[in-house]
């Protein structure tokens, strides 16, 4: 084996950056296909890809882990930095669309009637639904943090009963607002209320169900013995994920669920 | 019948305690002699015949759709050569 006398990761050479690229090339192509001429291939060919990628490539990272050792401190320390730092882009993504709802209902304009929500809009209850998935999330917040003590206290079972009592937390959530998607009176056609609305709360939808899909990932580790009470990382990132998606929800329901309706 | 309610809870608990112990054993010795065998086989193909398959599969699909990609862009640069009978034109007012 090849020896250094550094304690950092020099990671081989990989094709997976190349696929991943490639991947995005066809599912961006894929959407201006099926946009003007209604052809979903390559929409398809790109998501699979995609998919392949993805699964290879963290696939690899786990071999280089675990099961070949080369994350030390140091290196963990950089992985931690790099989560931090994506989730912060992810808060200004969100806020992006924060900005836009602000923007439009702090000062509605006379073609929506001048108040808010604008006329014609029936908002759906905050205390109804909505409520219930604020429960929800911050039961599993609560479940994860039991989880997280669970692994580092050497409490195989216990870990391993909270992660999934997150997980089907998560999952309740998504068929929640997915039904509430379905009720719901309005669509988002319905003006700037419907595109502010099913934007801010569709991405968060998405990152509830990539943050589920992570949880999933760390159960399927953890009942493999990828995990040690004292290196983690991977549980604690996915942990970090799923507290950031939490927070967005609560700011999504008391801005544009309970404020403005 | 209450009686067989709790017995049956009871077994149930015990049975889901144990189950995990027994379906899941610790693999992790096998995966370390295989993944730091000093081979020289890469990362992405040394688990085995899968990577390769799945490997081989990514890259056809990759470079084949970026193939497929160029190929629907020049067929919708050129709409003359294309399927549609009438030339479209837009008028400005």
């Amino acid at each position: 084996m090849a020896h250094q006398s550094h304690a950092y990761h020099m990671v081989k050479p990989s094709p997976w950056p190349l696929t991943g690229a490639l991947s995005a090339l066809l599912m961006t192509s894929g959407l201006a296909m099926w946009f003007h001429f209604y052809s979903t291939t390559l929409l398809m060919l790109g998501l699979l890809t995609n998919t392949l990628t993805m699964y290879q490539w963290w696939r690899d990272v786990m071999r280089e882990s675990t099961y070949q050792g080369h994350h030390t401190p140091p290196v963990q320390k950089g992985l931690r930095y790099g989560m931090i730092l994506f989730i912060t882009s992810e808060v200004f993504f969100f806020a992006g669309f924060f900005w836009a709802f602000y923007h439009s209902s702090l000062a509605p304009t006379p073609q929506l009637g001048g108040h808010w929500p604008p006329t014609g809009i029936t908002p759906l209850n905050p205390l109804e639904v909505p409520l219930l998935n604020t429960s929800v999330l911050l039961a599993s917040g609560v479940s994860i943090t039991w989880a997280h003590h669970s692994l580092m206290e050497n409490n195989r079972n216990q870990m391993i009963q909270a992660l999934l009592i997150t997980i089907l937390l998560g999952l309740y959530f998504t068929l929640l607002q997915a039904s509430e998607y379905f009720e719901s009176p309005f669509t988002i056609s319905d003006g700037i209320y419907g595109s502010t609305f099913f934007v801010a709360t569709g991405f968060h939808g998405l990152h509830v169900i990539i943050g589920s899909t992570f949880l999933t990932i760390c159960l399927i580790r953890q009942l493999m013995f990828h995990f040690t009470s004292k290196h983690h990382f991977g549980f604690e990132a996915a942990a970090w994920y799923w507290h950031f998606v939490d927070v967005v929800w609560l700011f999504l329901y008391v801005s544009i669920y309970w404020w403005g309706s | 019948m209450l009686w067989n309610l709790l017995a049956l809870h009871q077994i149930g608990q015990r049975t889901i305690s144990t189950a995990s112990h027994r379906h899941f054993k610790n693999k992790l010795p096998e995966k370390h002699k295989l993944f730091q065998e000093d081979d020289g086989i890469p990362l992405y193909l040394k688990g085995g015949i899968a990577d390769a398959l799945l490997h081989r599969a990514t890259m056809i699909l990759t470079v084949g759709g970026r193939a497929y990609a160029i190929y629907q862009l020049a067929v919708a640069s050129f709409p003359n050569k294309g399927d549609k009978k009438q030339n479209t034109t837009y008028s400005h007012s």
